[in-house]
């Protein structure tokens, strides 16, 4: 991956973590002197080589663990919030902020709410469990299914 | 890659279909911090499929189901 697209990588992560959504290229492009063109065609490398997803309309859908898009996994830390893909990226964005965090989610079957705090690295209910359908070799190619 | 109660709300949620794989909560957690830890840091690198095996490995996420192919 060519340095170039490493910088915009990051500046997009940066611009997510500070505005709590993602950005737009025209934000990003701000940020490191890019033009919103070459923002895009940027991404659209990054997003062949895995580091984020596009969607189609060719803006942000996921810089994992962060999602562009309300989901059932709500996570707050540092007193900001972001919405995270899964239950994986749920704890992802406090791993990923070097945070303790909280997020809140609900059982699929029941409905009920789970609210986990995370100290640590730790979640201060260990009674939930995580359940993922589809095997490891498929995650990418059903990435909004998983 | 949802939390449930328990395994019994993952089994009645399933309702006869093929399950995938459930861990612990906890081990979610250790797995989080090991697979996004670097995710923001200004000397990230993409890393390859053998990396990510290897994170899985080191949990103890092993077998066909973990296999990133």
């Amino acid at each position: 991956m060519e340095r170039a697209d490493i910088d915009l990588r990051n500046a997009t992560y940066q611009r997510f973590v500070e505005l709590g959504r993602a950005p737009t290229a025209a934000e990003v492009g701000a940020t490191i002197g890019v033009g919103e063109d070459g923002v895009r065609a940027g991404w659209r490398r990054l997003h062949d080589a895995h580091a984020l997803v596009l969607d189609d309309a060719g803006d942000i859908r996921m810089a994992n663990p962060f999602a562009a898009r309300p989901t059932d996994f709500r996570v707050e830390a540092g007193r900001r919030t972001w919405y995270a893909n899964c239950a994986w990226d749920a704890f992802g964005i406090g791993a990923a902020l070097h945070a303790d965090s909280r997020f809140e989610t609900h059982c699929p079957d029941c409905q009920d709410r789970i609210e986990i705090s995370v100290h640590d690295g730790r979640p201060d209910d260990a009674s939930p469990v995580f359940h993922v359908l589809v095997p490891a070799a498929r995650w990418w190619s059903d990435i909004g299914f998983t | 890659m949802l939390l449930f109660r328990s395994e019994a709300h993952v089994d009645r949620w399933l309702a006869g279909r093929e399950p995938g794989a459930t861990i612990a909560i906890t081990k979610l957690a250790e797995l989080a911090a090991a697979w996004w830890h670097d995710r923001l840091s200004p000397d990230w690198q993409p890393r390859s499929r053998e990396q990510s095996q290897a994170i899985l490995d080191r949990i103890g996420l092993t077998g066909p189901f973990w296999s990133l192919g």
